[in-house]
């Protein structure tokens, strides 16, 4: 490095490489003038001084610099590698590559070049390129145990673990007998844990228990050696010996369920789906009465039983679990027993248990058959469990009566606020529930959970500056709302989003679910870091369940609803594209000239205030780095209403992006292919939407957007035009050819397989909801038909019969809009908002929309609307004065 | 009624969400990936019986100074599931960890003076003292409790050789140097 100087400049070279190293920017770029000042052309110096103006934040300059600098001296691969780690720091990983390798053909055996070559190689899974040249680097430094460490992690990433192993042992082979030294002991036993769960993954199990055995005494983590022995145990069926580790493991820990599924798979007593014989039942109840005689104070023993009996036997179990826990007052206790509602019988069971148990203490004060007294709160909590039983069966009337009859007992216990607050969400009146839900806020200000709950219920509400105001109350950093950005708040982001989608507001909507698929491209980002940290902590057990962590990331159920809803916005934005600014230039031309100066008014002010944000933003000691691993400041954002996210050339090219990745990551999901079938139908490319048909088919043929979408591909492919040009003949042939594959179609029309689905489906509102729309899209002429197969669902409706709210909310849009009866949508509304009166969608009577409700309505403001007032103590002020400021 | 055991990586993007749920202190998900893979052991969830992760405990060892000792980053319990001791369990859980794998002195903790629950369990249950009180350690400017409880510690491992100079359970390694320095940024976030 640095060769064609002189001396004293051969040196100050030396100092660039290590203040850059040593992070003393300044001293660097000192260095650096000075030998740019004697030799102006010298192309490494010209590199370096670029790289080190890019930790300065000087980009631009950099790039330049650097670009210069190989310009002029090509043959230098200190030129090549620092261009190299430009692209690696913006993160073009391709590029990056590209320059290492670039450098490596002028300098081969470059240990620095090839050890940042394989760390990109990692990040970007190229496995096999890995493998090379992380042989190369231990064939150049075979006395550094990284070498070994990465060649054999990169051989088991390219699914060769035997070879792995071979090369650990062979490491180990150069290790003295009486290695590790005492600082190095976690290390070593981590290494040698990794070893034996890579002997377990390709099948060589005996062994890996062999060596487990033959090495114990040199791995620390004995937590560790007796979970992988106990699983290398039961591989290779020696299920006595499994049986007394997990016995050994319990009494560690009795309440790691994981424990007592495999003590019941080492005694041939599990079953996955839950299902037992009698005998296997009666054994298990054994197992699980011996099991509580030595762990009594672990809940799991009295809960697990829960699952498989049945009957009376359920009954007393249930019983002596519940009363407990009732007394004590546990608030999770429904929640606890939820999933068994799922079970046959269970949940009626339940409510008998309860319903007897307040009988008992409001008439005798103890439980049935018990002389002793219980205190008061057991019936609270009594109360408490049945308006969430109630809740569960949709039975919301009864729900609400029990927990207004609990808060009437001791108005005092937010818990009871929460779930009233959740019950009328259920029952279809979010106004109501985040009125609730702020109630419960206010109760206990200090504490973030019920204020976060409450901006859930808020957000459902629409109520998005409110809830902003209100989520914000716990960033006290003062960055406030960018806050909850910087710290990934995803369900804040994806709540927002959903509101501002429902409201129509696609520029917000479209920002706030965009920026959740930035966490992840983040999150993805972060392991850069590890490829080179874990080969040394040799955590290579966490290390490699890291990196598939990563590679199944995008199919986080965070991330498909973000980029679900990015795909819905950009399908809106091709639908109805945004106006242009003539044609709102010509509609404000329109306007009085009073209002027309109003509004200009408005904007200015608009803009005067981000301007001024913008500044105070930009201070400079804004960027300090914080203790807790945050990342300095961001730069200010220039769009914070994601107007310019609206004015993309082409949102089906945008939502194809985003349909990749759910392609990609989760096809397993029909919501994907519906997206894709949407997508693709309007980008005319009908092969690709006759795709997402089959998979949907794949999926769930009963579906009724399946059966939309079949119906609707082969009606809309029958009514084109006859094909003209050879792409279109191909793709009819297709067509033809994939037809006949369709069971649905076998020797049917599109009309009968309408009605066979009908046939198939009719007690479902959702199918028929499905068929009327069919009918009415092959049929325009039947639409009375459509409507009156709609009118005619009634033993259905009632919500514990299965018709959610949801659906006839669905059906009522239906009506409105495609089937565009208003008068059978105002039927429609009429009657629901009798089987709903809770319901503001449907202005039932009991709701917060019916004209005497208890619960005013918050008016929700635009982002321009004056702000809301949150007092120092958390309240929002002036609810009253608000109900005015309606904007028109 | 929940499910106490190690966390896995699988489990962080929802400990990250517990967190932010509950808790002003939080953290990107990078720094919830250096705990895991800097030290596996010291991470635990409370999973609840429909698979919800309602608590965890993000624990560390801070392997610079000369006593070796752990450290609890972050502790949380969903509102909802209050009551049932998972914050002692996980507690416990991670201090054992901490002993039995890193041989630690003693475990480390802040807390808001204001937060008198914690304070409670702290000095409680858990048997934790006051070492010091740090002013305007949080974000907001509240001070903070530093707290400490002593662990066994100490263990001594079986050695073939004859090393006379045990000190402590010996994993905490003060030489993570890199050797990978050029243009690496650091992973640890702190």
């Amino acid at each position: 490095m640095g060769a064609s100087l002189p001396s004293k400049e051969a040196n100050l070279f030396k100092l660039i490489v290590k203040s850059y190293e040593t992070k003393q920017y300044k001293k660097g770029i000192k260095a650096a003038d000075a030998i740019l000042k004697k030799f102006p052309d010298h192309g490494e110096t010209l590199s370096m001084k670029g790289l080190t103006l890019n930790c300065m934040d000087r980009k631009s300059e950099a790039y330049e610099l650097v670009r210069l600098g190989l310009k002029n001296d090509l043959k230098s691969h200190v030129c090549w590698h620092v261009y190299g780690l430009l692209y690696r720091s913006d993160r073009e990983y391709r590029e990056a590559i590209k320059c290492y390798r670039n450098a490596l053909r002028i300098d081969p055996d470059n240990i620095e070049i090839l050890r940042d070559l394989s760390l990109l190689q990692a990040q970007m899974r190229d496995l096999a390129g890995f493998v090379e040249t992380r042989q190369q680097l231990l064939t150049l430094k075979p006395n550094h145990r990284m070498n070994w460490i990465g060649f054999a992690v990169a051989q088991h990433l390219n699914y060769n673990g035997s070879k792995a192993v071979d090369i650990l042992e062979a490491y180990e082979g150069t290790l003295e007998d009486d290695y590790p030294p005492d600082n190095e002991r976690c290390e070593h036993g981590e290494m040698l844990l990794y070893k034996i769960s890579l002997l377990e993954e390709c099948g060589l199990t005996e062994r890996g228990l062999q060596e487990l055995r033959k090495k114990e005494f040199k791995i620390v983590d004995k937590l560790a050696v007796k979970e992988q022995e106990v699983s290398l145990l039961e591989k290779l069926g020696l299920f006595d010996e499994g049986e007394e580790l997990y016995r050994k493991l319990l009494s560690m820990n009795p309440d790691n369920y994981r424990y007592y599924e495999g003590l019941q798979r080492c005694m041939g007593l599990y079953s996955a789906n839950g299902q037992y014989s009698s005998d296997d039942i009666d054994r298990l109840e054994a197992l699980y009465v011996s099991l509580s005689k030595l762990y009594s104070r672990s809940s799991a023993v009295k809960r697990i039983p829960l699952d498989f009996l049945c009957a009376e036997k359920f009954r007393l179990a249930a019983e002596n679990y519940i009363q407990p826990f009732l007394t004590k007052g546990i608030p999770s206790l429904f929640s606890d027993l939820s999933s068994l509602y799922d079970h046959p019988g269970k949940a009626e069971i339940l409510e008998q248990l309860i319903l007897e148990l307040e009988h008992s203490i409001k008439t005798t004060g103890g439980y049935p058959g018990r002389s002793e007294k219980e205190p008061p709160s057991t019936l609270m909590w009594i109360l408490f469990y049945l308006a969430q039983h109630y809740d569960r069966r949709g039975q919301y009337g009864i729900a609400l009566t029990k927990i207004d009859e609990a808060i009437e007992h001791t108005p005092t216990v937010i818990d009871l606020y929460s779930v009233k607050s959740r019950i009328l969400k259920h029952a279809g009146d979010p106004v109501a529930a985040a009125a609730l839900a702020d109630e419960a806020r206010c109760m206990d200000l200090a504490d973030r959970y019920v204020n976060s709950e409450c901006v859930k219920r808020m957000l459902q509400a629409d109520q998005v500056t409110l809830a902003e105001k209100t989520a914000v109350l716990f960033t006290k950093d003062g960055e406030q709302h960018n806050n909850l950005h910087d710290m990934q708040c995803m369900w804040y982001e994806l709540a927002s989003g959903e509101s501002y989608f429902r409201q129509g507001d696609l520029g917000h909507a479209l920002k706030k679910f965009l920026a959740v698929e930035k966490h992840y491209a983040d999150i993805t980002e972060d392991q850069f870091d590890f490829h080179s940290y874990c080969l040394r902590k040799m955590t290579l057990r966490t290390y490699v369940e890291m990196l598939k962590f990563q590679d199944r990331l995008h199919s986080y159920s965070y991330f498909r609803k973000a980029a679900a809803g990015a795909i819905k916005c950009y399908l809106k934005l091709y639908d109805s594209p945004p106006k242009s600014s003539a044609e709102e230039d010509e509609e404000m031309s329109k306007l009085p000239p009073s209002q027309k100066k109003k509004l200009r008014q408005k904007q200015r002010k608009a803009e005067a205030r981000a301007k001024k944000e913008a500044e105070v933003k930009e201070e400079p000691n804004a960027t300090a780095v914080s203790k807790s691993g945050k990342r300095p400041a961001k730069p200010v954002d220039l769009d914070p209403h994601g107007e310019k996210l609206l004015q993309v050339e082409d949102p089906l090219v945008e939502a194809t992006k985003y349909l990749k990745l759910l392609q990609k990551h989760s096809s397993d999901s029909i919501q994907t292919h519906l997206l894709s079938f949407e997508v693709n139908m309007r980008k005319q490319k009908i092969l690709l939407a006759l795709q997402a048909v089959k998979h949907m088919l794949r999926l769930d043929a009963d579906n009724p957007d399946t059966h939309r979408c079949l119906i609707k591909f082969f009606h809309k492919v029958g009514s084109r035009p006859a094909p003209v040009t050879d792409a279109e003949k191909l793709i009819s042939g297709v067509i033809e050819a994939e037809r006949p594959t369709f069971s649905q179609l076998h020797g049917n029309s599109l009309i009968e397989a309408n009605t066979l689905f009908l046939e198939k489906h009719r007690d479902s509102l959702r199918h028929r909801a499905a068929v009327a729309e069919m009918i009415f899209v092959t049929e325009p002429s039947r639409k009375k038909e459509a409507i009156s197969l709609i009118e005619e669902s009634s033993s259905d409706l009632l919500p514990q019969n299965g018709a959610p709210l949801k659906d006839c909310t669905a059906v009522h849009k239906l009506l409105g809009t495609v089937l565009d009866d208003q008068d059978a949508a105002s039927r429609w509304k009429v009657r629901c908002a009798q089987y709903f009166p809770y319901s503001t969608y449907f202005e039932g009577s009991h709701s917060s929309a019916a004209p005497n409700s208890s619960y005013r309505q918050i008016p929700e403001l635009s982002e321009n609307g004056s702000p809301l007032n949150i007092s120092s103590n958390g309240s929002v002020e002036n609810l009253d004065a608000l109900k005015d400021l309606v904007i028109r | 009624m929940v499910c106490i055991r190690k966390a896995t990586v699988d489990d962080l993007l929802a400990m990250q969400e517990c967190n932010l749920f509950c808790l002003p202190e939080n953290y990107q998900m990078k720094y919830y990936i250096y705990h895991i893979l800097s030290w596996p052991q010291l991470l635990y969830v409370a999973e609840d019986y429909n698979g919800k992760i309602v608590g965890y405990v993000l624990a560390k060892m801070e392997e610079e100074s000369t006593e070796c000792h752990g450290h609890i980053t972050s502790l949380a319990v969903l509102r909802t599931h209050r009551k049932l001791g998972i914050a002692t369990k996980l507690m416990t859980a991670a201090q054992n960890a901490m002993e039995q794998v890193y041989g630690s002195e003693y475990v480390s903790l802040h807390v808001r003076k204001s937060n008198k629950a914690a304070f409670n369990l702290y000095t409680g249950t858990l048997g934790y003292q006051i070492n010091d009180m740090e002013a305007k350690y949080y974000a907001d400017g509240e001070d903070a409790y530093d707290m400490r409880k002593q662990l066994k510690g100490k263990k001594q491992h079986h050695h073939h050789g004859h090393h006379h100079h045990h000190h402590g359970g010996g994993c905490c390694s003060a030489d993570v140097k890199s050797d990978e320095k050029h243009g690496s940024a650091e992973a640890k976030t702190e």
